[in-house]
């Protein structure tokens, strides 16, 4: 057993960590507040990616700057597609929601091959080989400046749900649509804006992945299974049960690397997945009693 | 009626003695992967129509499908118009796994299992390389037939489970199970209350529904005489028979097969239009963007939407009955 090994893939699992927390947090918000899966959710961080990867080519814009960018457009973008499509599905069978979201995915991912091809590509700055050495242990300096960045708009994210008035809107309206909609919430207008949220949250994971990972159009199908892996340990819905169950998914998969080639690593991802499936459902944080799809 | 119920014997002896008259491999091909389709989406129907549980996992079971067919031709050397029923039923098992692990409660767990399991088992067609030949891929011995019939025995093979997928269908909507069925789609808490037991008529429906699909990859794999983990487990897949069943009208027996003759001529012409480089990448996309918009404006399919529309033509009365929208609950 190499401990150095070991404690390397802990702080490297920690920092992956938060990255994921932020990838899952658009995912979880939306699940909560619409009871829809979002399909599309990892091909909207893919395609900020791309967005990304275009600017740092075109305009050599740093993939942390880029974030300003992507995230209100997104938003926007996000809002128009739940006012203008999804908003229409309201009140029929969700699993029609669900298939328009799998379109979306779709959608998404033959555009970029469309115009990008299918090859990989990667977000390779000037500081991408930085790294420096704590008692030991390395750490990428990229690492540590994405899960800062992560960090710092989740601790945004967090401040809006709890202290505005919209993020009370968007809590009530996860926790009793009708019950909200009785004390004065406009439950539509509360939806839609948690919806480009949660899209604009999906936007600004993209630069990080671009700049950690390197990506193609198929790939979202991998982080999808990823994300969903996080979002149901945490219990659907539960953005704390999401950060804490980023952290050990993380983490677990950075100390599976130690052991397993690195193929497998993203079976530690579906292994959790369909293991919490058959004990506990509910997730680690679940206590939805709210049936959905 | 009495034309309508003949229009299916028809078809049959029309499709039966069609090779004899068109040689061309091109349209026999065609016809060949419309049935393949049609029978999937015959399939995904028991489930994703009449249960109303939504799968994404139909590439999952094809590939597992061919890569079972393959490894028993390629090891065992057992062919595959021997062993296909066994896959069928080897299928229905993972099928019924899947659907204990994620059909016993209600909820989110059928779509997000279905969803990922296509891309575990690519992982593990990719990643067991002694078995599967990883990305490289697995040949298949070719039929020793003369180039001209190559094609038949796929043609009738594949046409033969179309055949069956339609019995099987027309079978569970005129059984109590199909009732049970229909019962879960549409108010799965009083289903359970009136003593349906629902958990098992879904793992049920779903094991039957995914076993075509494990058919049609084992028939496709020696059709090709190769496999390899892009093509066994492609997204297409899962999205053309989607929307083949939507097209045509979800939960109804015939809906699938008319959904697979109007989509699955179009792919081919649409790919054979588009610029070959990125010709699959269009495809996606349109399939994507025919999915979105069928949800949308089309959510019933054809051929109840036109029902629907014959019966307020003849009967006035009940056309607002059929036409009444469920208020939204949420909003």
């Amino acid at each position: 057993m190499n401990w150095e090994l070991l404690l390397q893939a802990i702080v490297l699992g920690i920092l992956t960590g938060g990255v994921y927390a932020l990838m899952a947090s658009g995912l979880t918000l939306i699940f909560g507040i619409m009871r829809v899966v979002n399909v599309a959710h990892a091909a909207m961080i893919v395609t900020a990616a791309y967005v990304s990867w275009l600017l740092y080519k075109n305009y050599n814009l740093d993939p942390i700057a880029s974030i300003v960018i992507v995230m209100p457009v997104f938003f926007v973008a996000g809002a128009l597609t739940q006012r203008l499509i999804l908003r229409r599905l309201d009140g029929r069978d969700v699993t029609l929601t669900v298939l328009v979201t799998f379109g979306f995915a779709i959608i998404l991912e033959g555009l970029q091959g469309s115009i990008w091809s299918s090859s990989f590509q990667a977000i390779n700055t000037s500081y991408s080989l930085n790294s420096f050495e704590v008692g030991g242990i390395y750490v990428p300096l990229i690492r540590l400046i994405s899960a800062g960045a992560a960090l710092l708009i989740l601790g945004a994210l967090f401040v809006l749900l709890v202290r505005s008035n919209l993020g009370r809107a968007i809590r009530a309206t996860t926790q009793d649509p009708r019950t909200a909609a009785l004390v004065g919430v406009n439950v539509e207008h509360v939806t839609m804006l948690a919806f480009a949220i949660g899209v604009s949250l999906a936007a600004a994971g993209g630069p990080l992945l671009g700049m950690l990972f390197a990506f193609y159009p198929a790939t979202h199908w991998l982080w999808i299974g990823k994300l969903l892996a996080i979002v149901v340990l945490g219990g659907m819905g539960s953005l704390t049960g999401t950060f804490v169950a980023a952290m050990i998914l993380g983490l677990a998969e950075q100390i599976a690397v130690v052991f397993l080639p690195l193929d497998w690593a993203p079976l530690v991802f579906y292994g959790v997945l369909f293991g919490i499936l058959v004990v506990r459902p509910r997730g680690l944080f679940g206590a939805t009693a709210r049936e959905s799809l | 009626m009495g034309a309508r119920r003949i229009v299916p014997f028809v078809a049959l002896a029309l499709f039966l003695i069609l090779p004899i008259f068109v040689r061309e491999g091109f349209y026999l091909d065609l016809l060949l992967f419309t049935f393949m389709y049609a029978a999937m989406s015959v399939g995904w129907d028991i489930m994703g129509g009449y249960a109303g549980y939504v799968s994404l996992g139909t590439a999952g079971f094809f590939g597992i499908g061919s890569y079972a067919a393959g490894l028993l031709v390629v090891h065992y050397g057992i062919p595959v118009f021997v062993s296909a029923p066994f896959i069928g039923l080897f299928a229905a098992l993972i099928g019924a796994g899947l659907g204990w692990v994620s059909l016993r409660s209600r909820g989110t767990s059928f779509v997000i299992v279905t969803l990922t399991f296509t891309y575990v088992v690519q992982l593990l067609a990719l990643n067991l390389r002694g078995i599967t030949g990883g990305s490289s891929g697995l040949y298949l011995p070719l039929l020793a037939l003369p180039a001209e019939f190559v094609i038949l025995p796929f043609y009738y093979s594949m046409f033969a489970l179309l055949v069956v997928a339609i019995l099987v269908s027309l079978a569970i909507r005129r059984s109590k199970f199909g009732l049970g069925l229909i019962a879960i789609r549409e108010e799965e808490g009083k289903a359970d209350g009136s003593g349906v037991n629902t958990s098992l008529y879904k793992i049920l429906a779903f094991a039957i529904s995914v076993s075509f699909a494990g058919v049609a990859g084992a028939l496709h794999a020696q059709y090709l005489n190769y496999m390899d983990p892009d093509l066994a487990f492609e997204l297409i897949i899962t999205l053309s028979v989607i929307i083949m069943s939507l097209v045509g009208g979800r939960g109804t027996v015939w809906g699938p097969v008319l959904g697979a003759f109007i989509i699955q001529p179009l792919s081919v012409y649409l790919i054979y239009l588009a610029p070959s480089g990125i010709a699959g990448q269009v495809h996606l996309v349109a399939l994507g963007v025919v999915l979105v918009l069928v949800v949308m404006f089309l959510p019933d399919g054809i051929i109840p939407t036109f029902e629907t529309w014959r019966a307020g033509r003849s009967k006035p009365g009940r056309a607002s009955l059929a036409d009444e929208q469920v208020p939204g609950v949420a909003s």
